[in-house]
């Protein structure tokens, strides 16, 4: 296997700089060739959609790959061209990719006096049956195999870590923007209900008691925050695929970096709800707790 | 400037009105300062924590300056060709090994060989002798070692699965790693610290870092021509390659997030200005009325408007100091992030952008209400607010 610390390049170097930056499958898992069936006698290989574009590859077209060094250099025909799998760790480095059969990537990598057997991959990735139980299944390898590590896919988050702090710094931008909203609404809310003066103060001078005003301005509030609510789901829903559609161009890569879920959805109409009723309740309390008289101007 | 005082007035006359404005846009504000700090803030910290090192040139195998390109070989040979070069003043090989101590304390090995040491010595001496080193104040803490006590490490040198004995080395001094990443504590010695610690002798570096005694990057260009297998990179190109790949999503959730928050700004000051000026209708036609030319009344509106903003804006100063340090700390835990980097940083700019975009936040809210006030026909005015 190639070696960690030799798995980078730049991309004018091609064909080592390809290798360098090998993910090697099992031939197993490979898919088949799609879009033309490779010549007899030369091994395939997979490149990933930017390299292809950088070294303007086309399915079909034969590659020289070789390790750093540039010695066993060998033909590859393309038998494919992927889109590689979003990496958070890698946004703004353009994946230069082969895929290769794992006993080809061995023969370019191995040392030729290697002995036989002598060779390792750097990880085995296993799919269970539906059903299973993938921890009960590490455990039971990792007590079998004392000299592997076997841990859930789900644990192996390392290289999420970066996006996992940029999760908590929008839950502060998130945070702040939710304080600045609720300062502006209760400023917003007070000066409507202060508009309203009058006609609370008349509604109260004809006999309609306080809680009944407050019912009133209750379910103004919720019909107002609920329309503002959708409208906000709605906005947001629009500027997802705009801002999905940017990034993802700018950095070259599938990743999502918006995405409205269903439970993103109902936590901010659990914010915006309350938190525009409250407003409204409370700045009409104010109000209410004045004279009738005062409040007509009478 | 009766305006701006009678606008005052105004505010005064409705205290909570006008404080809970002032108080959503210096929330506002905190949020822009913080984004303008963080739009350039990390190329502004990387091009000073550059500077500070003191090396002008930097030649890797593979022009990664992250610890997992390529090393380079025949690092003594380099070294010295580059020596010869006039226009070179000094020269340093770096090589980073990962180790473990107990605890378990991961750490960064850190080997140097040339004219001087990439760190800065808080307390002790420089390693001089065969397992000594220097170790920075997170490690120092961390495993609790002063000068005198010993560092047993386990390297790391081929693999990460590589298990190889333990190494004693000896602290003889405590020092300022400039790249030492959070969470990462580093212990920096010579080359035949980092050769005992992984029990094999190599002659590879990760980095050889170079002053220019002429000009840096006709001297970066003598540096290629005499070593063309390795990558050379002036102080300049690593924060342009930086601001091309690494950096960039900072930079563009930032403008997002400025725009968002301008707009956020624009929309609620326009709402509160024009239901303020709508409730005060029949006491604007009567200032007309009594003298008060179009003009006046138009500038009290935009003066009220200046006040919130103003007012807000030098809040948000102090809040969005405040609020980056947070957010800071929160970005800090982000992996490979050396700890003297910063993501906020001031520079007398941002103050002059903020203080530029509140500005026209301020007159762009104000531009619709004023235009209210400009078409009051004060005689229907009048008589309506005197029927009601």
């Amino acid at each position: 296997m190639t070696p960690r610390r030799s798995a980078r390049g730049g991309p004018s170097r091609a064909a080592a700089w390809a290798v360098a930056v090998i993910v090697a499958l099992l031939g197993a898992t490979l898919p088949a060739p799609a879009a033309a069936q490779p010549a007899a006698g030369l091994p395939t290989v997979l490149v990933s959609r930017q390299a292809a574009e950088a070294l303007n590859l086309s399915v079909g077209a034969v590659v020289q790959v070789a390790p750093p060094d540039g010695s066993r250099a060998r033909d590859f025909r393309v038998a494919g061209i992927y889109e590689p799998t979003p990496d958070p760790s890698r946004l703004g480095n353009a994946i230069y990719a082969l895929r290769l059969h794992l006993p080809d990537v061995l023969a370019l990598t191995s040392p030729a006096d290697a002995p036989k057997g002598a060779e390792s991959v750097d990880a085995i990735n296993i799919r269970l049956t539906p059903g299973a139980d993938a921890l009960a299944f590490s455990r039971d390898v990792n007590a079998r195999l004392p000299g592997l590590a076997a841990r859930p896919t789900t644990e192996a988050g390392a290289a999420a870590g970066p996006f996992r702090v940029l999760e908590r710094f929008h839950l502060a931008i998130a945070l702040v923007t939710i304080i600045a909203s609720t300062v502006f609404l209760v400023a917003l809310t007070v000066m409507l209900v202060d508009e309203r003066r009058e006609t609370v103060g008349v509604l109260r001078l004809i006999g309609l008691p306080t809680s009944r005003v407050l019912v009133q301005v209750l379910i103004e509030g919720v019909l107002v925050a609920g329309a503002g609510s959708v409208f906000g789901l709605a906005l947001s829903l629009v500027s997802e695929g705009v801002i999905n559609r940017f990034f993802q161009w700018r950095y070259d890569t599938a990743l999502l970096f918006v995405q409205v879920t269903p439970s993103v959805a109902v936590t901010c109409v659990l914010i915006a709800i309350p938190l525009g009723v409250s407003a409204t309740v409370v700045a009409s309390w104010l109000l209410l707790r004045r004279n009738a008289l005062r409040l007509a101007r009478r | 400037m009766r305006a701006l005082l009678f606008a005052w007035r105004g505010l005064v006359r409705q205290p909570a009105r006008a404080t809970l404005g002032v108080l959503g846009v210096a929330a506002v504000g905190a949020l822009l300062f913080d984004m303008l700090m963080l739009s350039d803030g990390l190329i502004v910290s990387m091009r000073d924590l550059l500077e500070r090192t003191g090396f002008d040139i930097r030649v890797t195998a593979s022009g990664d300056l992250r610890r997992v390109g390529d090393r380079m070989r025949d690092t003594r040979a380099t070294m010295a060709a580059i020596r010869q070069l006039p226009q070179v003043g000094t020269v340093l090989a770096i090589r980073f090994v990962e180790a473990e101590a107990d605890g378990p304390v991961a750490l960064t090995l850190e080997g140097v060989q040339g004219d001087t040491r990439p760190w800065t010595l808080l307390s002790g001496r420089d390693p001089a002798g065969d397992g000594e080193v220097v170790v920075s104040q997170a490690l120092a803490t961390a495993m609790r070692v002063t000068a005198g006590s010993e560092l047993v490490v386990r390297a790391r040198c081929a693999s990460r699965d590589e298990v190889l004995p333990p190494a004693r080395l000896r602290v003889v001094g405590i020092a300022e790693f400039p790249f030492e990443l959070v969470g990462d504590p580093t212990a920096g010695g010579g080359m035949d610290v980092l050769d005992a610690a992984c029990a094999s002798r190599t002659d590879e570096s990760d980095i050889i870092l170079v002053s220019a005694l002429d000009e840096v990057d006709a001297t970066a260009a003598a540096i290629r021509a005499a070593q063309p297998r390795v990558n050379v990179a002036t102080n300049e190109q690593v924060i342009g390659r930086l601001q091309r790949n690494g950096f960039t999503y900072f930079r563009q959730i930032s403008s997002v997030l400025s725009a968002v928050t301008l707009a956020f700004a624009l929309l609620l000051i326009t709402v509160l200005l024009t239901v303020s000026v709508n409730q005060r209708l029949g006491e604007i036609a009567a200032l007309r009325a009594l003298g008060f030319s179009r003009r006046r009344v138009v500038a009290d509106v935009l003066c009220e408007s200046v006040l919130i903003v103003g007012l807000g804006g030098l809040i948000s100063l102090p809040l969005g100091a405040a609020l980056a340090r947070g957010l800071d700390s929160i970005l800090k835990t982000m992996p490979g992030i050396p700890g003297e980097m910063y993501f906020f940083v001031l520079e007398p700019t941002t103050l002059g952008l903020h203080a530029t975009l509140l500005a026209v936040t301020a007159v762009a809210a104000a531009l619709y209400p004023m235009q209210i006030v400009a078409r009051l026909p004060i005689a229907a005015t009048l008589r309506n607010e005197v029927l009601s």
